[in-house]
């Protein structure tokens, strides 16, 4: 079994991002520096275009940075992307799935590329489908799933290695109300469990209420990061809500006011 | 205020996207360059074989059967081909449900997409049939030009009767069944028209003369059973009758199934619950390796059509099982075995192509495997292993006959066949052969070079091995040429 599997890391950072840049063809990320604790959620924000992808994309070592150096539990992903690979999970708003694979399947396949040991990884196959609601569906392709089947489906198998760290790409896109509460629940698990999270999301109402600090990205730069309050301050703002906050700091670029409408 | 577009523009359109996601346009953007030398070639080839057919005219009635067995022939490989395109029009390229939502009229929709059938099942024939009409009309034999109204005339045709074959199947079982459906009809035509390719070999002279005699249309033309041929040899009554049977055949399917359509009853069909996977209790492996491996025969296994399509490219078994049966011996020749062997090599190399091909096709999420701490060669590693795997297992049975008959050309055997699978398994990675869409929705992968120069491989493998086992390797060029 490899270092880090089915054993969290907690020690030190969760992660340590240290001046981060690339471009294609224009700066997409720059300079970025981000560093979040294990156990803590942290919602990355901002109008489309943003960087968000491509940042995650860089820690998951899906892409290498032009500069910067990312660490995971002190796994640096350039240098050692094996080991670091070993305790991340990711999961992109497009659903990783093999349409040809019932979930058992495909959490088999998962659990063998992170070397899970065969009787812990079926033991914790059974108790992931069974909280996602997917032990029926066990045996079924996943080509007749809704999305939000696939979402759970993808979830679980980001969570049979039981990683230390966590990288979700717009999560609970496609969920019912009850599946998204279920999927909050088993995040907000496994982060008083020690993993951390970053998570990207439009929705706000996901990031005020599960993040405990959340940063806003405009044009590859970190506007603004902190609690809820601490972004009020950095807005200048002292009512409002995270939409309000967020509207100020990334200054609704280029969007037009729909004519005839006033937001309330 | 738009207007809803007219039937010309949603042909138009149609046309085009049938086009961009036909297989030249996979293979290269400039792929047409070479397709052209090629039609030049052919074209060239049709005018030497026109002049024979110009110069030594055979009888009406032979002329009658023989147009008569391309049609029938021409309406079982266009049937099939229509009914897996009329499944990718329907659900394939996901815009039904787009288009039925437009303020185009539903009805014009449907027959638009049914002529996008017809013209992608007729395009190749005619091309085909085209060269050769052209060159007998530089002879002087005009009625030959009547392949072109006559094959868009069958498709027409085929393509109403496949599209109402697959609505009614899709009543009772799955898309995916459908459409094996579809490669099961391909499969069947395709080993009858083997079977009578070998007829000679297998039937009496005298009893094949006869049984091509019953066929003829005699003195009293054939009747109705014969009016496509005729219109294929350019009679202008039947033509002008073949050509108005297959608009009205176009017509009466599309009076029944344009409300169905209209009322998305067709298209819902997509959403029906999918197959099961067989009930087991979660085999995990603790190796990466050993996952991948897993998973990729199981996709393997799951691709539409698997067993149609390795009984189409296993028909070089047919030969090989005669002569390992025994049931085959010429004087001069011998037994054959030495034959089993460039054989194999060829089926191994096809089979191999098919199998990587397949699973680099399936590899819809490479990410995945890219975040996973493995090495970036494991899943192609298990790829290739999973691919060698299926492949030695079809071809063990005949090496394993090949052994016991003849054990001296089994190491020649062995070596063939680990180097056309070698060659073809790692030319396939990069470059895998057109196949159908893995899954619906999905952009289907594969280029038509892959398809050359694997069966190029399999060819200079199969050869390598010929020169090895062959007593006289070269005596066929050599009597040819006397």
């Amino acid at each position: 079994m490899m270092d880090g599997v089915n054993s969290r890391v907690i020690s030190g950072a969760a992660l340590c991002v240290r001046g981060l840049s690339k471009s294609f063809g224009r700066k997409v990320v720059e300079d970025l520096d981000l560093t979040i604790s294990p156990g803590e959620f942290y919602a990355l924000l901002g109008p489309n275009g943003a960087g968000k992808t491509t940042t995650l994309r860089m820690i998951a070592g899906l892409m290498r940075p032009d500069a910067g150096s990312i660490e995971v539990f002190g796994r640096n992903v350039l240098a050692d992307p094996l080991g670091a690979k070993s305790i991340m999970a990711w999961i992109p708003d497009e659903p990783l799935l093999y349409d040809k694979l019932s979930p058992l399947e495909y959490l088999e396949f998962i659990a063998g590329l992170w070397r899970v040991e065969p009787k812990l990884a079926r033991e914790r196959a059974n108790e992931l489908l069974e909280t996602l609601g997917l032990w029926s569906h066990r045996n079924e392709r996943c080509e007749g799933f809704s999305r939000g089947m696939k979402q759970k489906t993808v979830l679980a198998g980001a969570l049979i290695h039981e990683p230390s760290f966590l990288l979700l790409d717009e999560p609970l896109t496609g969920l019912d109300a009850a599946s998204s509460r279920l999927v909050k629940d088993l995040l907000l698990a496994e982060t008083k469990k020690g993993a951390a999270i970053i998570l990207t999301t439009h929705i706000l109402e996901v990031a005020e209420r599960l993040a405990t600090r959340i940063g806003i990205l405009s044009g590859g730069t970190l506007l603004a990061q902190g609690d809820l309050a601490a972004l009020k301050t950095q807005a200048g703002l002292h009512h409002g809500s995270l939409e309000d906050v967020f509207l100020k700091l990334t200054d609704a670029q280029g969007a037009s006011p729909v004519r005839g409408v006033t937001a309330a | 205020m738009f207007s809803a577009p007219g039937f010309p523009w949603l042909l138009r359109h149609e046309l085009r996207v049938l086009w961009r996601g036909s297989i030249l346009m996979r293979t290269h953007r400039h792929v047409i360059l070479p397709v052209l030398v090629v039609g030049a070639l052919f074209q060239g080839v049709a005018l030497l074989l026109a002049r024979q057919v110009a110069a030594h005219p055979i009888g009406q009635d032979e002329m009658m059967l023989a147009a008569n067995i391309n049609i029938v022939f021409l309406f079982a490989l266009m049937f099939s081909r229509a009914m897996t395109a009329s499944i990718d029009v329907i659900y394939g390229r996901g815009d039904a449900d787009f288009l039925l939502a437009s303020p185009i009229p539903p009805g014009r929709v449907l027959a638009v997409r049914r002529l996008g059938v017809a013209a992608s099942i007729a395009a190749p024939w005619v091309l085909l049939g085209g060269v050769l009409g052209n060159a007998l009309a530089v002879y002087g034999q005009f009625w030959a030009l009547s392949v072109y109204p006559m094959f868009f005339a069958e498709a027409l045709l085929v393509a109403a009767l496949a599209f109402a074959l697959v609505v009614v199947l899709l009543r009772f079982v799955s898309p995916q069944t459908t459409r094996r459906t579809g490669h099961t009809l391909a499969l069947i035509t395709g080993v009858g028209i083997f079977i009578i390719g070998q007829m000679p070999r297998f039937v009496p002279k005298p009893e094949l003369a006869q049984f091509w005699a019953s066929l003829l249309p005699g003195a009293g033309g054939g009747g109705p059973s014969f009016i496509f041929a005729r219109g294929l040899l350019g009679q202008g009554g039947a033509l002008a009758a073949s050509i108005a049977f297959a608009l009205a055949g176009f017509a009466i399917v599309w009076v029944f199934l344009a409300k169905p359509f209209a009322d998305g009853v067709i298209t819902a069909a997509a959403s029906r619950p999918r197959g099961r996977a067989a009930t087991q209790g979660g085999v995990f492996r603790g190796s990466p390796f050993a996952a991948s491996l897993a998973k990729d025969l199981r996709l393997l296994g799951r691709f539409p059509g698997v067993v149609t399509q390795i009984i189409y490219r296993s028909l070089t078994l047919v030969p090989v099982a005669l002569i390992l049966a025994g049931r085959f011996h010429v004087d001069g020749i011998g037994d054959g075995m030495a034959v089993t062997v460039p054989l194999l090599v060829f089926l191994a190399g096809q089979l191999g192509l098919f199998f990587i091909s397949v699973l680099a096709g399936s590899e819809t999420i490479p990410e995945l495997a890219a975040t996973a701490p493995v090495p970036p060669s494991t899943p192609q590693r298990a790829a290739l292993a999973a691919s060698a795997y299926a492949t030695i297992f079809i071809v063990a049975v005949p090496a394993l006959a090949v052994m016991a008959r003849a054990p001296g050309l089994l190491p020649v055997l062995i070596f063939g066949i680990a180097g056309v699978l070698l060659s073809n398994l790692l030319l396939g990675l990069q470059m895998p052969i057109p196949l159908v869409r893995a899954s619906f929705g999905k952009t289907s992968t594969g280029t038509v070079m892959g398809l050359i120069l694997g069966v190029s491989v399999s060819s200079v493998w199969s050869f390598i091995v010929w020169l090895a086992v062959a007593p006289n390797p070269l005596a066929w060029l050599i009597s040819s040429n006397s």
